[in-house]
């Protein structure tokens, strides 16, 4: 028979194969510029961070006092890192329950190809295109109760000058403002370019099936962009865990610590009191948060979004 | 009663009058057949028929109904696209089912009608797919099932074969036809393909830079072109439009003659030609001839004919057969 005689792939055959037609030398070219890159700046400044972690060390010299845990103990201890990890967790709920909705809404009111749409693209994108720090200058200005725009309207009303940002209770309710403000324009871009992908012919079949445009938003155009809705609420849960050079401006974390973000903390409680032992450690818990993130959602949403 | 009627439609985007002024009739439970070159505007007119494009003038009747202002949801219609336009990530069942549950149509009945469709189109094995996971023979079924399911006064067909293969496409032309035939409405069918309107069609309309050239049954066209376009779009191969001067009938501006209707013969006939190619087609032979004077002409020869590239012959054309056109491309009269 033909097929006892059949010869059998082997390894050394797939080895020779995937030789000879280039694919493991173009993985032997291409791979080693971005691993070395990734190594030397990625890989290499967190294995480090994690040894300083171990050390009470103000950055100068090398690090001797260990203290194995202790920085850990401190962060966890400390009530204005809850207040960090708490707000934190708000950006996300504000960035899912509001940002996105409404950068939703506006990509569909937007999404279609016309000069006025254009428009108003450019002038709901405006706001990412800000560089964060001048974002958190320009809103420091409108809340400035004495000279900004609260000032103006708190005058005109006859009312006490109100200073929001130096509000406990009111100060990162107007954090949240300014990034929904700043971010709401990149979400509604990505909606924009999935929406506009949406086959024309599916919205008239629906049309003509009798579907209103709610129904049309709901059963045929937020379905089909599913996947971009997943990868922008992915956008939004790593970006709320970076939140920094915005508030820096706008609060400084302050009053009374009540603004701090998880990077604001680092930066605040590490860097610019030189416990660079202590920074390292907040560093490697809001990495360790960020993966573990990012490889839950990866696992539970976006394969299955994808499908 | 579900009669379609269009009364001075006209139909312009911008500056661009894609239909002047049309007027017509397609007939309660026929099949109308619109067809014609791309860019005709047969696929306007199918949208404004839909409600999906509002005519920049003139009414549309559906059952006598004024439904020009009219919601496409509201006319009575249902639409096949070209594309199918399925919704991707519903099953089979579901997109059959979407217009019924958007009407509120109780379960039951829903589910009834969905078997119904799902039994006439063979796609019961497929209610719990995809429309990834079926092939485009299905997809179109699909589609079709979607459109059965509402009980549409009158159906609407954007060129719904054009994606299929050959094969697929005889097949589905079929069971269109008998569809018809099982449903008794009326049915408005787009498509470029001539061998799909003359085989579909009780009615053709043949449409040509957004007007009409001619409305007919399938074989009063291809026995009674009225105008030159009609002559060289209706048949395949299409018919010869030869010069009147050329072969001495200085009266008219244009002489047509089907390929079917001119004798080949190498010994004797009209017009010394010169075969160029020769396509043998098993019950026929197509044959593409030079000849003095006339210029290309077509023949189409019944059996397998033994003929090569370059052999002289004479071609004698059918005196009964000849479609006379002036100068303006209308019918002077049947020869």
């Amino acid at each position: 028979m033909a097929t006892a005689e059949t010869r059998r792939l082997t390894a050394p055959d797939r080895l020779r194969r995937s030789l000879s037609n280039g694919r493991v030398s173009a993985a032997l070219i291409l791979l080693p510029p971005a691993l070395i890159l990734f190594t030397l700046f990625v890989m290499l400044p967190l294995g480090e961070s994690v040894w300083y972690s171990f050390f009470s060390w103000n950055g100068y010299g090398t690090p001797t006092d260990y203290v194995g845990l202790e920085n850990y103990q401190r962060i966890a201890g400390h009530s204005v890192f809850h207040t960090a990890v708490g707000n934190t967790l708000k950006i996300v709920a504000i960035s899912i329950l509001l940002q996105m909705p409404l950068a939703l809404l506006l990509a569909l009111l937007i999404y279609r190809k016309t000069p006025t749409n254009a428009v108003f693209r450019l002038i709901f994108f405006v706001p990412y295109i800000l560089a964060e720090v001048a974002a958190g200058l320009i809103w420091s200005f409108v809340f400035d109760g004495n000279y900004g725009v609260t000032a103006s309207i708190a005058q005109s009303l006859g009312t006490e000058s109100f200073f929001i940002l130096a509000d406990r209770d009111w100060a990162f309710v107007a954090v949240m403002t300014v990034i929904v403000w700043k971010y709401f324009g990149f979400h509604m871009m990505i909606y924009i370019a999935a929406l506009q992908s949406v086959p024309e012919d599916l919205i008239e079949a629906a049309r003509i099936e009798g579907a209103k445009r709610r129904q049309i938003v709901r059963y045929v155009q937020i379905p089909h962009i599913k996947p971009a809705i997943i990868v922008s609420a992915f956008f939004a849960i790593i970006g709320a865990l970076q939140v920094f050079d915005i508030i820096i401006p706008l609060t400084n974390g302050g009053p009374s610590n009540q603004t701090h973000t998880i990077v604001t903390y680092l930066y605040t409680f590490g860097l610019t009191r030189l416990n660079i032992g202590f920074g390292s450690a907040v560093g490697v818990i809001l990495f360790i948060a960020a993966i573990t993130v990012a490889v839950f959602y990866q696992r539970f949403f976006m394969q299955r979004g994808q499908a | 009663m579900a009669e379609v009627r269009l009364q001075n439609v006209e139909k312009a985007f911008g500056n661009l009058t894609v239909i002047p002024d049309m007027t017509l009739t397609v007939p309660d439970g026929s099949f109308t057949v619109l067809v014609g070159p791309s860019g005709c505007g047969k696929s306007t007119l199918l949208r404004i028929i839909s409600g999906l494009e509002m005519p920049t003038k003139g009414e549309v009747l559906i059952g006598g109904q004024d439904v020009t202002l009219e919601e496409p949801s509201d006319r009575g219609i249902s639409m096949v696209f070209q594309s199918y336009a399925l919704y991707p990530h519903m099953t089979v069942a579901q997109n059959i089912d979407f217009g019924l549950r958007l009407a509120k149509t109780p379960a039951e009945e829903r589910e009834r009608r969905v078997a119904e469709a799902a039994r006439i189109l063979a796609l019961e094995d497929f209610l719990d797919r995809k429309p990834a996971q079926l092939s485009g023979g299905q997809r179109q079924r699909v589609a079709i099932g979607r459109s059965i399911v509402r009980q549409p006064g009158v159906f609407l067909f954007d060129e719904p074969l054009s994606n299929l293969d050959a094969a697929l496409r005889t097949q589905m032309r079929v069971e269109l036809a008998q569809l018809h035939q099982s449903l008794d409405a009326t049915m408005i069918y787009v498509t470029h393909d001539q061998v799909e309107a003359m085989t579909l069609a009780d009615q053709i309309v043949v449409m040509n830079k957004g007007r009409i050239e001619q409305v007919g049954a399938p074989m009063d066209l291809y026995d009674h072109p009225e105008t030159e376009f009609v002559a060289g779009f209706i048949g395949s191969p299409r018919m010869n439009l030869l010069p009147g001067s050329a072969i001495g009938r200085e009266d008219v501006n244009t002489v047509g003659v089907r390929p079917e209707h001119i004798r080949a013969d190498t010994a004797d006939g009209d017009w010394p030609a010169t075969a160029q190619v020769v396509e043998t087609l098993g019950a026929d032979t197509i044959l593409y001839a030079k000849a003095e004077r006339i210029g290309d002409v077509t023949v189409r020869l019944p059996g397998h004919m033994r003929l090569s590239a370059g052999e002289p012959l004479f071609l004698t054309p059918d005196p009964d057969y000849l479609h006379l056109f002036d100068e303006g491309g209308r019918r002077v009269n049947a020869a």
